[in-house]
């Protein structure tokens, strides 16, 4: 029997009410804080609905320079023809209804001093709080021969979906029976970590209907990865894998699967062992903080450096830097990592406006993957903050992969799971 | 919950105002509003489920399935009646305000039925026992009620199963179901009270059917008659063979039967009953308990053919005469009781005549004694001079004898007085003092004895010195006791000195009121003496006597005993001890001697006729020692004064007894 | 807070007998009033709460196709299953992993913050025929505990519930992979006797249908 006691009570009824009073003085004092929002992805959209949905009597304005999303996770569906294009891209509007500002706009740097942002269109914010949400960018010179224009014209890297993922999608479609896809899976840490191997099943998925004798190979930077052994069972069930007729070949660094080199005009990879010819190639990049992370002077290394318990930057007080950017081990560089962190910035933003010290923060990520027809897997994680050692640690006996060898109506489910996980974290963040 | 509605609401509309912002509505409905958020459901206080009735009835409420079936598969009753509820006094409740363990709907463990009547009516009183409306003021019955309950047999732990009581609220009452005051659910709880009483005591619920009670309720429906619980009250049920139980039972025959407890009281049956034991008849010992019936039912224990029988169970060896006893003869029923009324009306007679002419007598004595003292008449003692010479009154044996039959007597009146004012606190306390009835019937059997073997050794005494002086005996002689015709004329005399029309006369040895006292206890002697005797040994009664007799033995006993009591303790103390001239006593009868002045005074034809003839001397003596004189005025004060503690409570039984 | 009656106590060893029993008392008073705020430390249940959006749509209104909606759920019913997952005594995908994360208490505010939800439901595409069939059959075996059509209740919330959920449910009861709530097997068991196969498609197209 649950003993629902009083003292929980008034706690969830204080939480909820808060949801009210919080914004009450704000009201009353007149005194209306700005935040600024750099970036349109999951962690800036959340961040803005939820600091709207918090305390209404906040302005929100979000600048992301691309006029609609388009969502990365789900993309590699895209590239099986499970789903089209159009289908991961969404409106602003959602997050306009709660009251955010969006604009349409290049943030060209952010003063930390003046509390205001500038932009490419040669306008400037003012802030209370900044958050800045810009994703990855790409280390385009790690891989010699490939750059940015290549990658437009003929080696998408599809990691931002959209036109790139059009590219690769319209490559695979176009690729003779019997072709050779490779995937050039970056070195840790990236963004969406499960995310080349879901695409080399969801490629492969595709090629087991259409092109039957067609091969994927993934050059891997890393002897693991994420999800590895759910993987392994479904590429062994759907693709046959282990066998020597297996449409899906992984090659860790060990085995040479590390690429210095791109030789576009042939398609071929040049490793250190041995050279790849393909007749797709997708080059994923090793990755780093995004470009305004860099010009905002939020980058130490590669990734932003933060106050786990808030995501503010260590570096600039009141700026705040959330999702892929940040520098958040042990959690993922993860859709529903970057919205998770939204909601405790966001909390701790509020808590402050209201001069009270932020709450405990508590993180939960999890990530389902598409392997083929009828098999999803996940990997669920549920975080708090390790004080001791200001690292965001799973809580010990919590989360974790997927079963081994579950039911096919496990694995089913997880397919409609999936699918359920997009859409409610694309509401959550902008709808 | 109301401000935290009430502030998201304020923060909604000023958000609304500020046209800032819109919750998406877009695609999706919400749940209705009137069913409220599901936190509303809980108590904000206490963080428990409320749970509505209309939740509860929507099973328990279905007709269609009034049964159900337990996780073992045994059917189980559900059905509770709503309309019933609505209408009892309950009828406002939760559901779970007294089924306290159901917290959840549908139950997720077959639930335990703990209703905790108890604590809720006992918190509820307390609650609102001050409340100006009175909404509650019956809870006051009901918390007395719990108070009996729980002194009850009903509330101890079962024999056999530690782990419940006997029985508990709802295995009487049913909680759905407890009618207001004068309603129709009360009456038919009435009416089926002997049914839920027999779902444990079956074997009396069948005994019971056969009764006149049972049939009246059972077949014919009728309220008036009793149920189990008119005899065996409601709550305080003490188990049958308890001497609680069996005072109780019989006490609460009378709330109907009141004429017949009435009659029964003035029995000696009732007498014993009414002080608090059961060691004689009670109702159903004669009318049997579940069984009771007519006389004329042939079944039944109080018919002619199955009377005799009936007596048999405590006397043993009753006979035929027995049957003729009256047990609820009343002395004042001149129809159906002329015997008894004609003695009864004889015997009060008799007491008023005798209180009234010696009460008018003692008034009037006194009233002339306080004239001439005020006048400065009359025997007044010098008190200058103490008296050194006395006169010998009494011989050792006569002031014996008077101590004895005084304390015997006393003894006789405490012991037997309780009986006849049994309705009285202070027989009870006697009684219990005593050691219980049956002590008290030995100790006054034992006085009796003692007063009565004295007053045949008197007898044999003075019938033996009569025959040794039979040649000489002067039979009015002036030391007889035998009364004369100046007896009549002193009386006559005396009156008229009461009244201021001539002296006061003048007495010889014994005066008429000391005959009176002398020869008063030869009627009494045979009075209660035989009555006594008649009761003492009622079964060798029987032998020779009606059992009628009884009946005129108890109600004389009584009356003579009355009559003794109050004459010896107001009249005779007058007379010895509190007429002015002898005030505050007299300590004679214990010293045996008198001061001569005194004798001289008071029997002064007497003290005349000695001088004459020159035996004055040989009456003689010196003035009683010290040692002596302090001992007979302890005496003699402490019987005075349980005379008159004997002579209140008398009359207390007198002044408060029970028509 | 756990620091501070440590401190207490260690000040207590040094000195008399009775004064230590003094202080000792203090010490558990102190504790006494301190330990609901020492338990309260930590995230909030607000902030738990909405670590489960990201599936279950925002304060728990899941826009579907197949998460189960839990806004507005009873509370208890959260508590009750979130226990189960934790203890792996329901048939789990995921649930289990995370449920494993937290405390009763920490169930406890979460239940409380999704009980103070109202719950938006969303249209989902069902079969009117079986719509309406199941609405008979509801009333016939389910109403009893699934009151008002299945609104959110002691008996979990079914009326506009996600339709795949429900199905991924009664497969579970009836392959035996979670154990029936008492009564419901004989009831389903009926309704399945009366209705046959269609039975249970019918009853989760009725409760699909209430949008």
């Amino acid at each position: 029997m649950t003993d629902l006691t009083r003292r929980t009570f008034i706690e969830a009824a204080g939480g909820v009410t808060a949801l009210g009073t919080l914004g009450f003085p704000s009201l009353v004092l007149g005194a209306t804080r700005r935040v600024v929002v750099i970036g349109g992805g999951v962690g800036g959209c959340t961040a803005a609905k939820y600091l709207r949905k918090l305390d209404p009597a906040i302005s929100v304005t979000l600048i992301e320079s691309k006029p609609t999303y388009t969502s990365c996770f789900m993309s590699n569906e895209v590239l099986s023809g499970e789903r089209t294009l159009d289908t991961l891209v969404f409106s602003y509007d959602g997050l306009r209804r709660y009251g955010v500002e969006v604009v349409q706009d290049t943030v060209v740097g952010v003063d930390p001093v003046a509390k205001n942002v500038q932009t490419a269109g040669g306008n400037s914010f003012g802030y209370d709080a900044c958050i800045v949400s810009p994703g990855v960018g790409f280390k385009w010179d790690a891989i010699a021969g490939y750059g940015e224009q290549i990658a437009n014209e003929s080696i998408p890297h599809a990691w931002y979906a959209g036109p790139q993922t059009q590219l690769l999608r319209d490559q695979i479609e176009a690729m003779p029976e019997g072709g050779h896809v490779i995937i050039v899976a970056p070195p840790n840490p990236f963004k969406c970590p499960p995310g080349p191997y879901e695409r080399a099943s969801q490629i492969a998925m595709y090629c087991k209907h259409h092109k039957p004798r067609a091969k994927v190979s993934i050059l891997d930077a890393k002897d693991a990865f994420s999800k590895q052994g759910l993987y392994t069972e479904g590429w062994t069930k759907l693709y046959g894998y282990g066998t020597d007729d297996s449409m899906i070949q992984w090659v860790s660094a060990a085995e040479g699967g590390a690429v210095e080199e791109l030789d576009a005009s042939t398609r071929t990879l040049i490793g250190l062992v041995e050279d790849f010819q393909a007749d797709v190639i997708n080059i994923i990049p090793p990755q780093k903080a995004g470009a305004i992370a860099f010009a905002a002077d939020l980058v130490e290394g590669d990734w932003c450096p933060v106050d786990k318990r808030t995501f503010e930057s260590s570096r600039h007080k009141g700026i705040y830097v959330l999702g892929d950017a940040s520098s958040a081990s042990r959690m993922p560089k993860s859709a529903y990592a970057a919205n998770s962190q939204a909601k405790v910035a966001v909390a701790a933003i509020v808590a402050g406006f209201h001069d009270r010290a932020p709450d405990d923060p508590t993180f939960v990520n999890t990530c389902y993957s598409v392997v083929g027809e009828d098999f999803g897997i996940s990997v669920a994680a549920v975080y708090s903050l390790d004080a001791a050692t200001n690292m965001i640690e799973p809580i010990p006996g919590s989360g974790g992969v997927s079963p081994a060898n579950a039911s096919p109506e496990i694995r089913k489910r997880e397919v409609s799971y999936a699918h359920s996980w997009f859409k409610n974290v694309i509401n959550d963040m902008m709808e | 919950m109301p401000s935290r509605i009430a502030s998201t609401g304020v923060v909604c509309l000023l958000a609304a105002l500020l046209g800032s912002i819109i919750v998406p509505v877009a695609a999706a409905t919400t749940t209705d509003a009137d069913q409220g958020l599901m936190i509303d459901h809980f108590d904000p206080e206490t963080g428990k489920r409320i749970i509505p009735n209309e939740r509860c009835l929507i099973c328990h409420g279905d007709d269609q399935q009034k049964t159900d079936v337990r996780d073992d598969g045994s059917p189980v009753q559900i059905f509770v009646h709503r309309e019933q509820i609505e209408s009892s006094v309950h009828g406002s409740l939760q559901c779970t305000s007294c089924h306290v363990t159901i917290d959840r709907v549908p139950h997720r463990e077959a639930p335990a039925v703990i209703v905790g009547c108890v604590e809720c009516h006992r918190e509820t009183w307390a609650e609102h026992k001050d409340d100006p409306d009175g909404e509650y003021e019956r809870l006051a019955v009901v918390n007395e009620q719990i108070d009996s309950y729980l002194q009850s047999i009903h509330a101890q732990p079962h024999a056999l199963d530690q782990s419940h009581t006997n029985a508990t609220c709802y295995d009487c009452h049913q909680g759905h179901n407890v009618g207001e005051l004068g309603s129709i659910q009360r009456a038919e709880f009435r009416l089926n009270n002997p049914e839920v009483c027999g779902d444990c005591h079956e074997a009396q619920l069948d005994e019971y059917r056969t009764s006149t009670h049972g049939k009246l309720v059972l077949e014919d429906g009728d309220s008036d008659a009793a149920v189990c619980s008119d005899c065996h009250t409601t709550h305080d049920i003490a188990p049958a063979e308890t001497d609680k139980a069996k005072l109780a039972i019989t006490q609460n025959c009378g709330n109907c039967h009141e004429a017949a407890q009435r009659t029964y009281f003035k029995s000696y049956h009732g007498q014993v009953h009414r002080l608090g034991y059961t060691d004689a008849a009670k109702c159903h010992d004669c009318h049997g308990g579940h069984l009771v019936k007519g006389e004329d039912d042939p079944t039944s224990e109080i018919h002619a053919d199955n009377r005799l029988e009936n007596c048999r169970n405590c006397h043993e060896e009753a006979n035929e005469n027995f049957l003729s006893f009256w047990p609820h003869g009343d002395a004042h029923d001149r129809e159906n009781y002329p015997e008894l009324w004609g003695f009864r009306v004889f015997m009060e007679i008799l007491i008023f005549a005798v209180m009234a002419f010696f009460w008018v007598h003692v008034l009037l004595w006194l009233f002339r004694e306080l004239m001439d003292r005020s006048q400065g008449k009359g025997f007044v003692e010098d008190l200058s001079k103490p008296d050194l010479v006395y006169f010998r009154r009494f011989p050792v044996v006569w002031r014996w004898i008077h101590f004895l039959f005084a304390i015997a007597t006393m003894v006789l009146i405490l012991t037997g007085t309780t009986l006849l004012f049994s309705h009285t606190a202070w027989a009870k306390a006697v009684v219990e003092f005593l050691g219980g009835i049956r002590m008290e019937g030995i100790i006054h059997r034992t006085a009796a004895v003692i007063w009565l073997s004295i007053f045949i050794a008197h007898l044999a005494i003075a019938t033996s010195n009569i025959w040794r002086k039979r040649k000489t005996f002067e039979w009015f002689g002036s030391t007889s006791m035998v009364p004369s015709m100046k007896d009549f004329c002193d009386l006559r005399d005396m009156f008229k000195w009461f009244l201021g029309r001539g002296p006061r006369p003048q007495f010889s040895h014994w005066t008429y009121w000391q005959k009176f006292d002398y020869w008063a206890p030869f009627w009494g002697a045979t009075v209660i003496g035989i009555s006594g005797l008649i009761l003492f040994m009622p079964d060798k009664t029987s032998l020779i006597l009606p059992g009628w007799t009884f009946n005129i033995a108890n109600l004389v006993h009584a009356e003579e005993a009355l009559l003794a009591a109050i004459f010896l303790n107001s009249v005779h103390f007058f007379n010895v001890h509190f007429r002015p001239e002898r005030f505050p006593m007299s300590t004679a009868i214990f010293t045996g001697v008198i001061p001569i002045d005194e004798f001289k005074h008071d029997h002064r034809l007497e003290y005349e006729r000695l001088v004459e003839a020159g035996e004055l001397d040989k009456h003689l003596v010196h003035r009683p020692s010290r040692r002596m004189s302090l001992a007979a005025s302890f005496i003699t004060t402490v019987l005075i004064m349980a005379g008159l503690a004997l002579l209140t409570l008398v009359l207390i039984g007198l002044v408060t007894l029970p028509r | 807070m756990k620091n501070n009656q440590s401190v207490i106590a260690a000040t207590a060893v040094p000195i008399g007998l009775s004064a230590r029993l003094h202080i000792l008392s203090l010490a558990i008073i102190a504790m006494l009033v301190l330990a609901p705020a020492w338990v309260c430390a930590g995230p909030s249940g607000q902030a738990m709460s909405f670590t489960c959006a990201g599936c279950h749509g925002t304060d728990g209104s899941s826009v579907g196709p197949s998460m189960p909606a839990i806004a507005g759920m009873d509370p208890e019913v959260f508590v009750d299953a979130m226990k189960a997952y934790r203890e792996d005594k329901r048939n789990a995908t995921i649930m289990n992993r995370i449920a494993k994360a937290y405390t009763d208490e920490q169930f406890q505010e979460m239940a409380w913050f999704f009980a103070s939800q109202r719950l938006r439901l969303f249209p989902q595409p069902y079969d009117t025929v079986l719509a309406e069939r199941g609405a008979e059959l509801h009333d016939d075996y389910c109403e009893k505990c699934h009151e008002q059509g299945g609104r959110p209740g002691d008996a979990g919330t079914l009326a506009g519930q996600w339709m795949p959920y429900l199905h991924f449910t009664m497969e579970d009861f009836l392959n035996g992979k979670r154990k029936w709530p008492r009564k419901m097997q004989r009831k389903v068991d009926a309704a399945i006797e009366e209705a046959g196969d269609d039975a249970i498609p019918a009853l989760i197209n009725y409760y699909g249908s209430q949008q």
